[in-house]
């Protein structure tokens, strides 16, 4: 078994399929609890600290709902980054652009830039450089058309943001279903992503999707498009909701 | 045609030409292709009794059907997924939460597992091993769940191959599966390896086992 030290790392390479080292000269975005191990002289500071004062910072990264989940690792030496034993996977986009969940995004070069995306729960890098996404198992890239489950879907690059496919058939047939009293609540199975155009959709497989802390405050900003009365039928129903699960 | 393996984790299965296939339920992790969805009952037909039955054992998942043209991706919770192509000659036993998707002309029924009646319906609690076990009979694929992957043990007759209850995932083969209980001293005072309890395998065929302690 080799031990591997500052000079034997896999520079800007993957350690294992687990675990990526990041040669550090300068400054990387790093998700918070993303880091498992460094070397060097390297300092991690929340990005809500530069970014009232370094405007660079702020530029690149625009997604204030985010903001509170990231550090700026800056210096010299090799930092390792790993998320719960999931496969981590390095991309590279050459002027592009790829949508990612934000709860899979480990890290990125500051020479790309954050945004927050449409769909609630992905974020948008664009330009170009080096960013870490983690996937349950390897990443399987197919090609559009393609229509994917919520859960599995780990992002998408170059095609236009999916639009929502009901499943009408079976929707019937649960409808049909739930009336005899032989099926359940419903699985996510009538409710698609659709993919169109020309592009990468990244899918992995899992069903399970971390706990995104951005996610409440990326839905708690579009529910200001509601009225009053409305905002109170979301609250009733969000509790009522919560209430049969917990039964 | 079986199932492609994408990765570990992953199957694709390729509609078509009256192919259909069954698969839990929220396993499906996006398709191409001009494909329809719709949900069945779980397994175990036969009628009141194997309903009745199922419910009892805890072998029964919410499943659905594909049908159409194109190709679909299976996968659940990051589960390593095993192929097993069956010849119609040998029927399979799994427990039903480890089955993933198989094609749909092949039968699954509920089967009672061993023959040792309520003591061994008490020690069957005890290892969280199921009495009743889902047997899949025909000829076709099979995609199985399971925590770190599969490996095939081979049963020859006149051997007994000992699996730990929990690694236990499926066999294959004209077997017969019991469960014994080998309580040793240590265990009798708490000591114990936790391997009191053991799944006896004879006659012909392969058991698959998985790496890990884990049930699902």
């Amino acid at each position: 078994m080799d031990v591997l030290g500052p000079s034997t790392l896999p520079k800007g390479d993957n350690v294992n399929p687990y675990a990526f080292c990041v040669d550090l000269a300068g400054s990387w975005f790093i998700g918070r609890g993303a880091m498992i191990a460094y070397y060097g002289d390297v300092a991690f500071r929340a990005v809500t600290a530069y970014a009232s004062a370094d405007a660079y910072v702020a530029a690149r990264f625009s997604s204030p709902a985010h903001v509170q989940d990231w550090v700026v690792a800056e210096g010299t030496g090799q930092v390792l980054l790993a998320d719960r034993g999931f496969d981590v996977s390095s991309f590279d986009l050459d002027d592009g652009n790829l949508t990612v969940r934000a709860t899979n995004l480990l890290g990125f070069a500051p020479t790309l830039a954050l945004k927050q995306s449409i769909v609630p729960g992905f974020v948008t890098l664009l330009g170009t450089g080096t960013f870490l996404a983690s996937s349950n198992g390897p990443v399987i890239f197919v090609e559009p058309p393609f229509r994917a489950d919520p859960q599995a879907l780990l992002g998408w690059a170059d095609c236009p943001s999916p639009s929502i496919h009901h499943d009408a058939a079976w929707m019937a047939a649960s409808l049909a279903g739930a009336l005899r009293g032989a099926l359940g609540r419903v699985s996510g199975e009538e409710r698609q992503y659709d993919f169109t155009g020309a592009g990468t959709v990244l899918l992995q497989s899992s069903e399970v999707v971390r706990e995104d802390p951005a996610l409440l405050r990326v839905v708690e900003q579009q529910t200001e498009q509601l009225t009053d009365e409305q905002a109170l039928v979301l609250a009733g129903r969000l509790r009522a909701r919560v209430e049969q699960r917990r039964g | 045609m079986p199932f492609e393996s994408v990765n570990g984790k992953v199957v694709r299965a390729h509609l078509g030409t009256g192919r259909t296939v069954l698969s839990r339920r929220g396993a499906m992790l996006g398709y191409q292709g001009e494909v329809a969805f719709r949900p069945v009952s779980g397994t175990g037909g036969g009628g009141v009794r194997g309903v009745v039955g199922a419910a009892l054992a805890g072998e029964s998942q919410p499943m659905m059907a594909a049908t159409g043209s194109g190709s679909v991706l299976y996968g659940l919770r990051g589960l390593h997924v095993t192929v097993v192509d069956l010849d119609g000659r040998s029927p399979l036993l799994v427990e039903a939460d480890r089955l993933l998707a198989h094609d749909a002309d092949l039968q699954t029924s509920v089967q009672l597992i061993g023959s040792g009646g309520l003591r061994q319906a008490v020690r069957g609690a005890a290892t969280g091993q199921g009495l009743f076990t889902t047997r899949v009979a025909g000829a076709g694929a099979v995609a199985l769940l399971s925590h770190g992957g599969t490996f095939a043990l081979p049963v020859r007759p006149g051997e007994v191959v000992v699996v730990d209850p929990q690694a236990y995932v499926a066999s294959v083969g004209a077997l017969s599966v019991e469960l014994r209980a080998r309580v040793g001293w240590r265990d009798a005072v708490g000591r114990g390896s936790g391997e009191a309890f053991q799944l006896q395998v004879t006659g012909s065929g392969t058991v698959h086992v998985q790496a890990s302690e884990n049930k699902l």
